[in-house]
């Protein structure tokens, strides 16, 4: 799969390449996806504590009826921002850190297509994560909801730049989205390694790929949707004043359009990541691997069509309230086949409950709880009751922490191994996922009573006098669900006791520690800058299984049984190892392009020659970006993983 | 490690379980006990559903339970590398979507059956940050009974029982959401559309119920009742809104309140029949200061229980509960009274009047709410408020407007 290209040639550059190696500087200027993903992964668990503290300030101020934590205007900014973090900044990205790190060596790749285009999306993501939250300190955050209903967050209303910086950094950070997913599609679709078919791709790759088409064609609705609110908040435009004649439900209409998309970004790189660990502490090929693939195909198109049952509510009117009611009632099936092909690939396997095997567990636990309430919304004039209650709280919350965290958290334990060459603590591990299994359904299992109590979202006070008493009292329901909530935050506590405990004093894992299947554990734990020696060739879906193991004819009949280990199949692709191997090299412009946006941002808000200022430092990243050798002179840059191989560097990227 | 799969069945089920139980005891806005023809076919379709729901979960926990236990590793082969069962993946498909068609066609329906109108009473509700005003149409009738004149009033929503009532809402600012729990769902108030809800309440009651959808810094403090009277109470709460304006006696404390009303309060506030010193009409123009354009009507303020987005209570605690919990057959009797209800007939100052509230709130109105009144920061609204602002009063001034207040009954 080497790329051809001309013979590398400084006259083409008027600037040198960074060669760094090491230090701060290789992380930096890098445009290696594996450390890009770990910087992902780094900058999305900060967010993750950001929005968790938010979530936490909530539960205390839900605590107790008519309680005063937080005032109207500090609470209203604190569920907007804590929706917007975990949403944008913190699953968002997590999933990414995974693809971008499994990705290529999940389809045998050296790098991703256009690794300093994956840099820049990554500083793209952290320079627009940081904008949003500087708004904290510059007058406040935005307290519109993260759905942003118009008229709420037109400058009348919401008169604070909170609005301003929330639109722009979302703007911003979808733009990061939007490059890393044309980069992941031309990844998976060209650089697969010879023999990995489409359908011999494992489902986490699957996955990822159709959540980047997600990305691709969603992401476009709510930048044009940012674009206007932006262009009425600051340059006098009207598209949502009504009284010029804009009907309101036109924002909410391109936001959902969006948003619903959005679900499943959220949801499918799980869906992948518990597909790879089922098969491989059941030690059983994925039940269905057709269905799970097609179904997430499915769940993907059919996501097109479902977004208004965000708006059974709103009085669209009868004929779309039932057309939405059909569609979403339908995406339940494709969702179902899923949950079924999990439960069969554990069926007439040999489990093996690890952390990483009891997160995707929970996962298929809690998502199937979430999907089931899901169904209950689908029904539009029950919807009528349920929707903006605690009801729908307790829903997606299933989903997005039962279904989508606990999934990531499965990816965590599962490749933490190849990742950085230690496996976490299992018995922390353990700890970790029953404080939070427990802890999310403490949390968010009496927000199903809460909200068909009565009890709607978004309220800064419940008063006393509508909890009611006895069983269904909701002062006590509320005051378990905070309970539950630092349930859940003594568990993450753990993870991230357990992460530090681990570097710390952890041995380095064996090379193959669970036994896999597919090709990211056919090389080095963690693996070299060029992730494999040889382009492996791929014979099968599971290929690493395969090579590790043969069918024996025993005197019980035909067995299955290890005839190599993944060290010698390991040490079988070195010994093949391609002499000259193409990487792209670092670059200094990925960083100094995204940082122009933020200033530009700034500058919409606070002063547009700062704008300007902004668009000259995106500018001359451009130039720089093109005026920059296509490679490093021969010699220039060493690959970390200093190994015997001659590196030529190629100009990808 | 094995982990047991009865402590996972277990706590699988105690999640299940707090969605499968739906019967309430006593919250008021429980939507497991419909009071009225509309969400009681919610209801209808929505408890099955849910038990279904409950019993797939159930099967699907039993399955993965099951599984964990069997097929632990003991020891056993490599198990043989199957690939999947494409005639159960087909049976397992199908499936759900049987029963999910089995849903869908009752769903279907009943969104258009629940979007029929009515004609026997229609009412105007209009959202405003962050109260309800309803308008019942001078000309029209409801439920049999002629409104005769206008009648603008907030927050409670007085409806005849067992009538179907149609709701036509809009709002003046930004996107709120009328619901009524136990008389039907929700339907958003968008400013520049007007959509309908029907409202039908089997007997007597009062059904509370908040504004759900988020309409900025007070939206929790935007609530409003919905009260279903008997004909004859219903003409007899309709008679009192439009009967003449009574002055209050010379020289009562009441009578100075007039005064003080009529310069401080009576700018955004109509109270209908109030006459300045020279008989004209006192014409609140609440659009001079508030942005949206209306304040509540206060002609008579004292026949509803909760004032300010039907938020703080003018009655006391006590006397709600009672009036909450009043039989159907002697509602509309203690509800008409106001805040003189529960008051022995001899007595000369309500029983039930929640003095302190009031006064509070004309103390300082945007300490008991969050509202935008702060003078200085009122640029992007040209000076209007949203909400009421704080007039300073002086004790004196407020003693004398509780006073007045406590007539407009």
């Amino acid at each position: 799969m080497a790329l051809t290209s001309p013979a590398p040639s400084r006259s083409l550059g008027a600037f040198r390449r960074p060669v760094e190696a090491t230090g701060w500087k290789s992380w930096v200027f890098t445009v290696d996806h594996k450390r890009i993903g770990i910087m992902y992964g780094a900058v999305a668990l900060f967010f993750f504590l950001v929005g968790g503290t938010e979530a936490l300030l909530i539960r205390l101020q839900l605590a107790a009826p008519d309680n005063t934590v937080l005032g109207a205007g500090l609470y209203n900014e604190m569920f907007t921002m804590h929706a917007t973090t975990m949403v944008f900044l913190f699953v968002m990205p997590l999933a990414a850190a995974f693809a971008n790190y499994l990705l290529p060596l999940q389809i045998g790749a050296r790098d991703v297509a256009f690794p300093r285009l994956n840099a820049l999306s990554f500083w793209i993501f952290l320079f627009g994560g940081i904008f949003i939250n500087t708004s904290w300190f510059l007058g406040g955050a935005a307290d519109g909801g993260w759905f942003m209903y118009s008229p709420n967050s037109s400058g009348l209303f919401s008169p604070s730049h909170g609005v301003d910086f929330w639109v722009l950094g979302l703007q911003i950070v979808g733009i990061a989205s939007l490059l890393s997913s044309i980069n992941l599609i031309v990844t998976v679709l060209n650089m697969r390694a010879p023999g990995m078919k489409l359908m011999r791709m494992p489902v986490f790759t699957w996955m990822v790929l159709v959540v980047q088409f997600l990305l691709l064609f969603a992401l476009p609705v709510i930048t044009v949707a940012l674009f206007l609110l932006s262009f009425q908040r600051n340059f006098g435009a009207s598209f949502f004043d009504v009284d010029k004649g804009a009907d309101p439900l036109l924002w909410q209409h391109l936001f959902w359009i969006f948003g619903h998309p959005e679900v499943y970004i959220i949801i499918l790189p799980s869906f992948g990541i518990i597909s790879e660990v089922l098969p491989t502490f059941s030690r059983k090929p994925l039940f269905g691997y057709k269905f799970v693939v097609f179904s997430g195909a499915t769940i993907g198109f059919v996501g097109w069509g479902v977004w208004a049952h965000h708006m059974f509510a709103s009085g669209m009117g009868p004929v779309s309230v039932a057309a939405f009611s059909v569609a979403t009632m339908l995406i339940a099936i494709p969702t179902g086949v899923k949950i079924c092909n999990w439960t069969l690939t554990m069926w007439g396997g040999k489990l093996w409950f690890t952390s990483a095997m009891l997160f995707a567990i929970g996962m298929i636990v809690l998502f199937t709880i979430g999907g089931l309430s899901g169904v209950t919304h689908a029904v539009a004039t029950a919807d009528t009751q349920q929707t903006d209650t605690y009801h729908i709280v307790a829903h997606f919350h299933y989903v997005i922490v039962g279904g989508a965290v606990m999934g990531l958290f499965a990816g965590f334990y599962y490749w933490w191994p190849k990742i950085f060459g230690k496996a976490l603590n299992e018995r922390l591990g353990k700890w970790n996922f029953w404080l939070m299994f427990i802890g999310i359904n403490f949390t968010f299992g009496p927000m199903h009573v809460l909200g068909m109590q009565g009890q709607p979202r978004r309220m800064v006070v419940w008063p006393d006098k509508l909890t009611g008493e006895g069983y269904f009292d909701l002062a006590f329901w509320n005051e378990v669900a905070t309970w539950g909530a630092f349930t859940i935050a003594t568990g993450v506590s753990v993870f991230l006791w357990n992460v530090w405990y681990t570097h710390r004093k952890a041995e380095v894992a064996p090379l193959d520690p669970w036994d896999a299947r597919t090709l990211e554990w056919m090389t080095a734990s963690p693996p070299k800058a060029h992730n494999f020696d040889a382009i492996p060739n791929v014979h099968a879906l599971d290929e690493l299984f395969h090579r590790k193991y043969e069918e024996v004819d025993t005197d019980k009949g035909v067995r299955l049984k290890k005839t190599s280990t993944a060290e010698e199949v390991l040490a079988a692709e070195e010994a093949r190892g391609d002499a000259h191997i193409h990487l792209p090299s670092p670059s200094y412009w990925p960083i100094v392009l995204a940082f122009g946006l933020p200033i530009i941002a700034y500058g919409i808000i606070f002063n547009l020659i700062m704008a300007f200022v902004g668009a000259a430092i995106v500018l001359l990243g451009a130039f720089g970006w093109v005026l920059e050798p296509s490679v490093a002179e021969p010699g220039d840059y060493e690959s970390p993983s200093d190994d015997h191989h001659m590196k030529e560097l190629d100009p990808v990227g | 490690m094995l982990v047991k799969p009865s402590r996972r069945a277990a706590a699988a089920l105690a999640g299940l379980g707090l969605l499968l139980v739906g019967c309430a005891k006593d919250a008021p806005q429980d939507t497991f006990r419909p009071a009225g023809e509309n969400a009681r076919d919610i209801d209808g379709l929505q408890r099955p559903l849910f038990y279904v729901a409950g019993v797939v979960g159930l099967i699907v926990f039993a399955f993965i339970g099951y599984a964990m236990w069997k097929f632990r590793d003991r020891g056993q082969e490599i198990p043989e590398q199957s690939h999947g069962n494409p005639k159960l993946e087909i049976v397992l498909t199908v499936l759900p979507a049987v029963i999910l068609a089995a849903f869908a066609v009752p769903a279907v329906s009943q969104v258009f059956a629940l979007d029929k109108s009515d004609n026997e009473c229609v009412i105007n509700v209009t959202g405003q940050q962050w109260w309800w005003e309803y308008d019942y149409e001078k000309g029209s009738t409801c439920g049999g009974v002629e409104i005769p004149e206008s009648i603008v009033t907030a927050g409670e929503l007085v409806i005849p029982a067992d009538t179907p009532v149609l709701l036509r809402i809009t709002s003046r600012d930004v996107i709120h959401s009328f619901w009524i729990p136990r008389l039907n769902g929700k339907r958003d108030a968008v400013p520049g559309r007007l959509h309908t809800l029907r409202m039908h309440a089997d007997e007597p009651g009062i059904y509370v119920g908040q504004c759900t959808e988020f309409c900025g810094l007070s939206h929790a403090r935007m609530r409003q009742a919905a009260v279903a009277l008997d004909t004859a109470d219903f003409q007899a709460w309709v008679d009192n809104q439009l009967a003449p304006y009574q002055a209050p006696a010379e020289g009562t404390l009441a009578a100075e309140g007039e005064s003080e009303y009529a310069a401080q309060c009576s700018r955004c506030h109509q109270v209908n029949g109030l006459t300045d010193d020279s008989g004209n009409p006192v014409l609140a123009e609440p659009d001079q200061s508030v942005l949206a354009g209306a304040a509540p009507n206060l002609t008579n303020l004292m026949t509803r229980t909760a004032f300010a987005g039907w938020t703080f209570d003018l009655i006391s605690d006590e006397c709600r509960d009672r009036l909450w919990n009043e039989p159907s057959e002697t509602f509309g009797d203690v509800y008409l009274q106001g805040v003189w209800m529960y008051t022995p007939a001899d007595a000369t100052t309500p029983a039930c009047f929640n003095e302190l509230n009031l006064r509070e709130w004309l103390r300082n109105p945007p300490a008991m709410k969050p509202m935008y009144t702060d003078p200085d920061k009122l640029e992007a609204t040209d000076g209007l408020t949203r909400g009421m602002p704080n007039l300073n009063l002086t004790d004196e001034q407020i003693e004398v407007l509780v006073a007045y207040l406590l007539e407009r009954k």
